[in-house]
């Protein structure tokens, strides 16, 4: 027999039962549905952070502060109340507050190895009082900083990049201040927008004339900051600066550099800066908090639905064992005119298998149209993520679709093995007397 | 007669059941069955006739005995061997027609085609064509079901030649047809053995149609008690070639290949 006709064959005895059929696939569909959609949800999540982590520095960034400082943080955080409780003060060892990176540490840290010296910047913070444009009386609030270095993607949506080196100063604004600032996102590129600040004695505003080069989407890792070239931030920090004494000027609290990800794990370059004093964190730790409450939830999810297939299953092997039980005759028939024990074997196989293919088709197919919906519905406009465009809650791979539905064609095989033992081990002879 | 036969018994048991419920259904049949001829297995309910039949199409196994098909025990046959043997050159008139009654009468008559993997039209043209035989070619597209219980014994006759076998095993094909219909039954399973020299092996209950047959093995409590053979036989030419020589000829018949390959 061919196999065409076995294929055939099996779904047109799952068409002879429609109820029953229909029932047991409705089963795979709720496990499919499951399974499809938190991969979507973590599919959408991930990109999310992805495109987040790219926005804000990418693979290879490392912010960096001072071992001290590092620790005093994570001191604050067991005196807030982490799970391993207070620490003790101890004024030989933890210190509160932030400690500089000497220039020493900076020399030492140019010559790690895997560490671009190039890319090590300074991190400053930059204080500015207000932004407005020549299109409106408002002033708004403000928040920028320098873009850090290396394989920066700054998720543009319209515009182009920054030029670092350039000589003029150029922003990458936030997209929430374009209309604010009386613009749309295709009119600002190349206006220009104040960013005032404030001498916090003579009460006199300093204005820096920014040229807008690009617009980004918000993001959880920007925190609705914009960013600002080199030239653009080194003026402000001086402006912001100009009453220091000079040895407090120098300070340097944090700096990003880029390390060689290609060759070394983060793990190694942290123990490599730790022997000079330094703590570093990366992208990855950052967010990572976020993804993993993340997938601590979809796996929850992820693990209901294995248990709906694993109840599926049953009912394909229930459905299967009265499916052989009603073509006892049928069977026989076949196997009494030649049909071999492997190719009755086969054509329930392939009846499982069918089954689990619809119903994951089913699942899939439902979960996408509702996963568009709740996007569309999302992006609308007081939808909870009308601010990030960019941002599909949902999101379908092709590789996700075909490994659910591999995966609940397995189960079904497997399930439906027992049924189709039976079938094949038929006799003819006990068939044809069969009633 | 010095030729090999076709199919041959020898001390042929077979036991039903265990203990309590052990029932031995035949008691040792010697038998042979030459190509060409037709063979009637005749007994009353419950001799054992229906388990000789499925024995000897290669159905069932027997628990004693051999069964030797061409000359070559059967026993020692791969299970495929065994399917393609039945599937090309066996075919099936049973008791109760057993067919797969929702389904269409070509579907039925396209089974054994089905199963050997022969390509849609081919199939399809060569169940038309057993079907015209019979003469229900205009019923191909009904419902096996709704056909009376002639027609239906039509159906398996057609499906029984579909594959062009050289044998036809049939069990009592004649059982709940009136006699009208029952002959015409016959006539088309003797015009096939004649015409085609396909050997036909019946199963049936029925002194009369026996009688038709060449040969009458008659059974009783799982054993051959007495075996007849039609006086007039050698003297026709049932073949229709014009040699007169007896109906068996060899020529025309059909040799089955048990050699595995
Ligand atoms: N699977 C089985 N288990 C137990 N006994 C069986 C089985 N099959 C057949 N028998 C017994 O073997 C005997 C012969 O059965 P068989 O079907 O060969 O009879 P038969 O000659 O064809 O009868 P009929 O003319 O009624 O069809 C019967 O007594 C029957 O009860
Ligand atoms: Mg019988």
């Amino acid at each position: 027999m061919k196999i065409l006709d076995i294929i055939k064959d099996a779904n047109v005895n799952l068409l002879r039962n429609k109820l029953r059929s229909f029932l047991t696939i409705l089963a795979i569909f709720i496990g499919s549905f499951s399974i499809i959609s938190t991969s979507a949800i973590q599919a959408g999540v991930n990109n999310f952070i992805d495109s987040q982590v790219d926005s804000y520095g990418g693979e290879g960034y490392l912010a960096i502060v001072a071992k001290d400082s590092f620790d005093a943080l994570e001191g604050l955080q067991g005196a807030m109340g982490g799970n391993s409780g207070p620490m003790e003060y101890d004024p030989d060892k933890i210190q509160t507050g932030m400690s500089p990176i000497t220039d020493e540490q900076i020399e030492k840290l140019k010559k790690v190895d895997g560490i671009d010296g190039d890319s090590i910047i300074e991190q400053k913070s930059l204080n500015i009082t207000y932004v407005t444009s020549k299109e409106t009386d408002k002033k708004y609030l403000f928040a920028a900083e320098a873009l850090p270095p290396g394989n920066v993607k700054v998720d543009t949506v319209t515009g182009r990049g920054l030029d670092l080196k350039a000589d003029e100063y150029q922003i990458v604004l936030e997209e929430k201040y374009v209309d604010a600032l009386g613009y749309t996102n295709e009119e600002i590129v190349d206006k220009k927008i104040q960013l005032v600040v404030l001498d916090e004695y003579t009460h006199q505003e300093k204005i820096f004339d920014a040229k807008v080069v690009g617009v980004i989407a918000p993001g959880v890792v920007s925190m609705g900051q914009s960013y600002t070239n080199n030239k653009l931030a080194d003026d402000i920090y001086e402006e912001n600066t100009k009453y220091y004494p000079e040895e407090v000027k120098k300070n340097t609290y944090a700096v990003a550099a880029n390390y060689d990800y290609e060759k070394y794990s983060v793990e190694e370059i942290k123990e490599k800066l730790k022997d000079i004093g330094l703590s570093a964190m990366s992208i990855e730790d950052i967010i990572g908090t976020i993804k993993s409450f993340f997938d601590v939830i979809l796996t929850v999810f992820k693990i209901f639905g294995l248990i709906a297939l694993l109840a599926a299953a049953i009912g394909i092997i229930n459905t299967l064992f009265m499916s052989v039980q009603e073509r006892t005759r049928e069977i026989g028939l076949d196997k009494a005119l030649g049909m071999s024990s492997a190719k009755v074997f086969l054509s329930f196989s392939i009846e499982a298998i069918s089954l689990g293919f619809w119903g994951s088709v089913f699942g899939i197919t439902v979960s996408m149209i509702l996963g568009n919906i709740v996007n569309a519905a999302f992006h609308s406009e007081g939808g909870f993520l009308e601010a990030f465009p960019t941002f599909n809650l949902a999101t379908y791979t092709i590789s996700d679709m075909i490994s659910v539905t591999i995966l609940i064609m397995v189960i079904a095989f497997l399930s439906g093995t027992l049924p189709a033992r039976r079938a094949a081990h038929k006799n003819p002879i006990d068939a044809l007397r069969y009633e | 007669m010095s030729k090999r036969p076709l199919l041959s018994t020898r001390n042929l048991r077979k036991v039903y059941g265990k203990r309590d419920t052990r029932f031995e259904a035949l008691k040792g049949i010697d038998l042979d069955i030459y190509e060409g001829e037709s063979v009637a297995i005749i007994g009353k309910s419950g001799s054992g006739k229906s388990t000789l039949m499925h024995l000897l199409a290669l159905l069932d196994k027997p628990t004693e005995g051999s069964i030797k098909l061409n000359g070559k025990n059967t026993s020692k046959l791969r299970a495929g061997k065994l399917n393609e043997i039945r599937n090309k050159e066996f075919g099936f008139v049973f008791q109760s027609f057993f067919m797969n009654s929702n389904d269409s009468v070509l579907n039925n008559v396209i089974l054994p085609l089905k199963i050997n993997g022969v390509g849609f039209r081919e199939r399809r043209r060569r169940a038309l064509e057993a079907l015209r035989i019979v003469e229900l070619d205009d019923k191909a597209k009904n419902k096996a079901n709704d056909l009376s219980g002639g027609q239906k014994q039509r159906v398996c006759i057609a499906r029984a030649i579909v594959n062009n076998p050289k044998v036809i095993f049939a069990d009592e094909p004649t059982g709940n047809l009136d006699s009208a219909t029952g002959e015409r039954i016959e006539k088309l399973l003797f015009g096939l053995n004649k015409k085609k020299g396909i050997t036909l092996i019946i199963v049936t209950h029925d002194q009369d149609l026996a009688d038709k047959c060449d040969r009458q093995i008659h059974i009783a409590d799982g054993k051959i008690f007495g075996e007849n053979t039609r006086e007039d036989v050698d003297l026709e030419d049932f073949d229709g070639d014009g040699d007169n020589d007896g109906m068996r000829d060899h020529n025309t018949t059909k040799h089955i290949d048990v050699e595995e390959d």
